[in-house]
């Protein structure tokens, strides 16, 4: 101890109630606050984010769900000869129906109501909505009947309040005709080239089909996967490669696993493009990685204890682990499943690689079947120049934020109330 | 920090409920700080009992006891650091030089240069000893220019007994020094901001015998410069570096006095059962 | 019979083995006393299971990589196949067609050879496909009855089943290592093709892009990638993390170190949403609602050369985009950081601004700088924002307002569409994802190991 040195120091004080240190404590606080403030502006800034392309998306989309109407009556007992409801039952009845000629039927209509150029007026598709009311119920043949079809596509985005001069004048003429229905098409159409009569149910059933692929290949293997390596992988350089592997597949960008989906699946295998099938191996292959580390994690978290009651009972250690360990780790590893499949629900990229960007009008009925998905046919729809498909590209986000949101709540739901702390 | 509790403000000068046997001064001199009727709770739970304590310049205070009887709990209301616990509340009075160190316009900031704290781990920042030393200078504005920072350094780590073995690596991570080493780095560092008070919070308990012998040695140094309050679980050491000791007992204080009285003749059979290895 | 048909009905049969190899084990369980028999009922009809599919499902996987050249060759065979022409293109072609529709995938043909090859086709896959049904089948009743012998009181049916678990187990954590190698191996081959006709060098180095204007075989020009990856640095690197750093590091130091226990609840969830968000719908945002905003705003402050389809509104949105990403990393961080450290620091009076500032971040910092790095590889791996909202015009510019391009941009560009697939534009992206791979790779290892080293410091 070096006492000189000591002896040297005059311990003078620090006056804090002085001036200089009150102003400076005043500077310290004034800059404390602002930091706060600072901190605070940033999250509210970000939550703002949220809530503006919410707002956008929402004011947008939903428009996509409704449309624009002129009501047009048919005179079906004129116009068909006089078909009874009875012919139009059974199980063949479509392709009778089809015989009637529905789409004369109803462009003969909408020219005696609106003048020979009327049929401009309508989607060219509006027939098709007569011909499924039809179809639902053939007793509407009997009478004449007032059915409400949608109008063109500029009529129907100018009604809605965004349209050219000219378009706005036809409006002012058609005046009270002019009413909004909701769309019953859109959830039950596929892709179309006119916006009016696209619907979204193609692009649903494609990504319904193509996630049941991911979850049926990566939760099995993502779930043995995270099983050995944290039960039973000896500690070498092999296991250390394969976390490696596991944990940099995780961070690769998603177009990467498009382009192996290309290579491989496409053009070795040669597998169908635009399938779901192959949609579904290369998001599983994504979604692996995030199903083995979300359930390492919750692996690890099951105390030694439980494992050691069982081995103390003469358990082996495969019953070990498929007995106690898994059923306890199961709600962390569904939780980082859904997590892993949302992510894979809303991926576009390594979709586009392997064609499934095509132009796909009949839902899929299989695997091997031409499909496309809800963040392809977002895609899809967000580059047609036909102003109409603007409400229905937002129309269908809202459907995939649904899903989406929908998984993560449940994911939510699962971790707090399975969460178990030991 | 103006979201921080401040404490209930109690008219008592009376000794706690434990008894005439407690004496609550702190001997010759006039107090550093008091303490009257203190209450601790987290949430529920009450942690410190009714607690009377006065603390001066020219003793070392030990306070002593089994490890949860509430003697580090109570160390920290001496700074008002149990602020940072969220559910932690504390009631009674405590002043330093005379004023309510709870009342509303007391200033944390102030009060911590002012009562300074040495921890049970060594808690040196990631950053270069010097940088470690000058951190609580620079944020209280205490020097004017570099060689009045220079100097703060210089003499807080020659009282810590520092200076010779790291003057020539001031450069050097703080984290990189031993333990013993590290801890009075800390006391360095508290010595800096210039406090009155120095509250530690078993400062040995995670070192060796060499390093404890060289921080009881600084305590020795220091003592009368600051007033000094040790956290011990170590009863020898208590015996080596106080002149004060007080023992506590589940929350409570059970006797407090001159440190030879206590470990010689106490008057409590809880402190004698304690300091005769009966229980603890 | 299709296959996966088949591979169903292997499994079927499985299932069914199952209940053999049970019923006859618990009669052992009736039959002798417990303690002579090794294993319970349930894994002798799993080891009869086990035996009975899967012999036969991996005679599938071989049987449908193997057949079609066997039905190719046997094709061949027929008398029409003398009219096929010798030149290997379109004689591919025609087989592909005829083959397509003998398997019922197309209706007509376009080539009138391919018609007729369409019989000879159609006889050598029913053939062929007979023969491997009838061979899978025999294996499953086989080894299921081989198996189902051996079902015997002393048999160790359960290590038997436990070991074929296991390995099922471990080839299941090798896919990862397959898919990686993969990974790898698909894009250094295809590359590789690329380079033998683009050179290395002007690959690297050249600066002008511009795959459109490439002459033919050989004297390829236009592929120079420097434009793409300052565009792909420009948008991820800078731009976004410009949005994403200061407001993710102050988000999470609010909700850490500030935030009421309640504001933290809800201010939670709300950023993971934005991380749930696709991409595709920040695109579309981005391209609808943020571009037109930032090009009117910079006409009206005088960028007359603002482009609809500019860097910055790609950045930004990806930049909104990381937010979570940044703030759940920089969170972690600052959370690993020991209490002590900041009591230490408040003990000293600091305040709490202080204290953040000048303890906590720099302690978290090597965290931090590691969860940059790996949003950082994110951002420059990221798709659809910058293919919808960041256009195609390959400038090197460091004017946010005007358009830029990036590696995955031109990916998707050069790999959408009819292109042949060995021509130089098709294999230049494999080429850009080669680059963008590996830079990835290194980025998340660097990340990986800063975050680690840090971790253990305060272990």
């Amino acid at each position: 101890m070096n006492n000189q040195a000591t002896s040297k120091i005059d311990p003078t004080p620090t006056d804090w109630s002085g001036d200089v240190m009150q102003r400076r404590i005043k500077q310290r606080y004034a800059a404390e606050r602002r930091f706060k403030a600072l901190g605070l502006g940033a999250i509210l800034l970000s939550a703002s984010f949220l809530l503006f392309l919410l707002v956008v998306m929402v004011g947008n989309g939903f428009r996509g769900f409704t449309q624009t109407e002129l009501p047009v009556e048919i005179d079906f007992p004129a116009l068909t000869n006089g078909a009874q409801p009875a012919q139009f039952e059974g199980p063949d009845a479509e392709s009778r129906i089809r015989s009637l000629g529905v789409q004369d039927i109803v462009n003969g209509s909408i020219e005696i109501q609106y003048g020979n150029d009327g049929t401009d007026l309508f989607s060219a598709g509006a027939w098709t909505s007569v011909q499924s009311a039809i179809l639902k119920n053939p007793s509407v043949l009997i009478e004449k009947t007032t059915f409400y079809l949608p109008v063109e596509s500029e009529l129907d985005v100018a009604y809605k309040g965004s349209g050219n001069p000219e378009v706005e004048k036809k409006i002012t003429e058609l005046g009270d005709q002019l009413s909004t229905g909701f769309n019953g098409n859109f959830m039950g159409n596929s892709d179309a080239t006119d916006p009016m009569q696209v619907g979204i149910w193609g692009a649903l059933k494609g990504s319904l089909i193509t996630m049941f692929i991911t979850l049926a290949l990566a939760f099995p293997i993502g779930v043995a996967a995270a099983l050995y390596l944290e039960e039973y992988a000896p500690k070498n350089r092999y296991t250390d490669l394969i976390e490696v592997s596991i944990n940099n597949l995780a961070a690769v960008p998603s177009i990467i696993f498009g382009l192996l989906g290309l290579a491989v699946f496409l053009n070795i295998f040669g597998l169908p493009r635009s399938a779901a099938l192959v949609g579904g191996l290369t998001l599983a292959l994504m979604t692996m990685p995030v199903i083995v580390i979300s359930g390492r994690n919750a692996v690890k978290s099951v105390p030694p204890s439980i494992r050691e009651a069982a081995l103390g009972i003469g358990a082996s250690p495969i019953q070990v682990v498929f007995h106690h360990v898994l059923p306890l780790a199961l709600p962390g590893i569904l939780t980082g499943t859904i997590i892993g499949m949302a992510r894979a629900l809303g991926e576009t990229a390594p979709l586009l690689m392997i064609g499934m960007r095509a132009f796909i009008a009949k839902p899929p009925d299989g695997i091997t079947d031409p499909s496309t998905v809800l963040p392809v046919q977002i895609f899809l729809w967000s580059d047609e120049v036909n102003r109409g498909f603007v409400e229905k590209t937002s129309a269908a986000i809202i459907v995939l934020l649904v899903f989406l949101l929908t998984m993560n709540a449940v994911a939510i739901y699962l971790r707090n109330r399975f969460e178990t702390r030991w | 920090m103006d979201d921080m509790t401040s404490g209930d403000i109690q008219e008592s000068g009376v000794s706690s409920a434990e008894g005439a046997s407690q004496s609550i001064s702190a001997g010759d001199g006039p107090p550093k700080m008091t303490t009257r009727n203190v209450n601790v709770f987290y949430g529920e739970k009450q942690a410190i009992d009714n607690v009377s304590i006065d603390v001066n310049m020219d003793n070392v205070t030990a306070f002593i006891g089994p490890s949860g009887c509430g003697k580090s709990t109570f160390l920290r209301c001496l700074n008002r650091m149990n602020d940072t616990i969220p559910i932690a509340k504390v009631t009674g009075d405590i002043t330093l030089e005379g004023e309510d160190i709870y009342a509303p316009q007391m200033d944390v900031v102030q009060l911590r240069a002012r009562v300074g704290m040495v921890f049970q781990k060594p808690n040196p920042f990631p950053k270069s000893i010097y940088d470690n030393i000058a951190y609580g200078p620079r944020i209280h504005g205490l020097a004017s220019g570099k060689d009045e920072l220079d100097h703060i350094v210089e003499t807080s780590l020659q009282r810590a007994g520092l200076w010779n073995e790291v003057k020539d690596r001031l450069q050097d991570s703080g984290t990189a020094l031993s333990g013993g080493q590290q801890q009075r780095l800390c006391i360095a560092r508290a010595i800096a901001v210039d406090p009155e008070v120095i509250l530690m919070d078993e400062p040995c308990s995670a070192l060796d015998p060499i390093a404890t012998a060289k921080i009881e040695e600084l305590i020795h140094e220091i003592r009368g410069k600051y007033a000094i309050v040790i956290v011990t679980h170590n009863m020898q050491q208590a015996a080596r570096v106080s002149q004060r000791t007080a023992f506590f007992h589940l929350g409570t204080l059970v006797e407090y006095g001159v440190t030879t009285d206590i470990f010689t003749n106490p008057t409590e059979e809880r402190t004698r059962d304690y300091i005769t290895g009966r229980y603890g | 019979m299709s296959s996966t048909a088949l591979l169903v009905l292997v499994f079927g049969l499985g299932g069914v083995a199952w209940f053999f190899g049970r019923i006859k084990a618990s009669g052992f369980v009736t039959g002798g006393t417990r303690g002579e028999v090794h294993s319970l009922p349930s894994y002798h009809g799993w080891y009869v299971a086990l035996w009975a599919a899967i012999p036969a499902a991996v005679f599938l996987l071989v049987w449908n990589i193997v057949s079609p050249a066997l039905i190719t060759d046997a094709a061949l065979t027929s008398p029409t196949a003398q009219q096929l022409p010798t030149d290997s293109f379109t004689r591919g072609s025609i087989l592909a067609e005829a083959r397509s529709i003998a398997s019922g995938n197309q209706e007509k043909a376009f080539n009138p050879l391919s018609q007729a090859m369409v019989e000879p086709y159609r006889t050598a896959i029913t053939y062929y496909q007979t023969l491997g049904m009838a061979a899978a089948i025999l294996l499953v009743f086989a080894c299921g009855a081989f198996a189902w012998l051996k079902v015997k009181p002393n048999l160790r049916a359960r290590t038997k089943v436990e070991r074929v678990t296991m390995i099922a187990l471990l080839l299941a954590s090798l896919i990862a290592i397959i898919t990686t190698i993969g990974i790898f191996i698909s894009l250094i081959f295809e590359s590789a093709r690329f380079f033998s006709m683009v050179s290395p060098i002007d690959f690297l180095f050249g600066t002008e892009w511009n795959p459109k204007a490439v002459a033919g075989p050989r004297g390829e020009t236009g592929f120079g990638a420097i434009p793409l990856f300052w565009g792909t640095v420009f948008i991820g690197a800078i731009i976004a993390m410009l949005v994403a750093i200061p407001l993710g590091l102050m988000s999470a130091i609010y909700l850490t170190q500030y935030a009421p226990a309640q504001f933290r609840a809800w201010m939670k969830p709300i950023l993971e949403v934005l991380a749930g968000i696709p991409t595709v719908v920040y695109g579309y945002f981005a391209a609808l609602t943020v571009a037109p905003a930032l090009r009117d705003l910079a006409v009206s402050i005088g960028i007359s050369s603002a482009s609809s389809e500019s860097a910055l509104a790609a950045g930004v949105v990806m930049g909104i985009m990381i937010i979570p990403f940044v703030s759940s990393m920089a969170d972690d961080s600052i959370a690993a950081v020991p209490s002590a450290m900041r009591d230490g620091s408040l003990a000293m009076g600091a305040t709490k601004s202080e204290t953040i500032k000048k303890v906590l971040i720099p302690a978290a910092l090597p965290g931090v700088v590691g969860g940059v790095l790996l949003a950082v590889s994110r951002a420059i791996g990221e798709t659809m924002i910058v293919v919808m909202a960041a256009g195609l015009a390959a400038n090197m510019t460091a004017n946010p307002f005007s358009s830029v391009t990036t590696v995955t941009t031109q990916i998707v560009k050069l790999l959408t569409g009819d292109q042949e697939f060995d021509s130089p534009k098709t294999l230049a992206a494999f080429a850009l994802g080669l680059v963008l791979f590996i830079v990835t790779l290194l980025l998340n290892l660097i990340a990986l190991r800063v975050v680690k080293k840090y971790r253990e410091a305060y272990e």
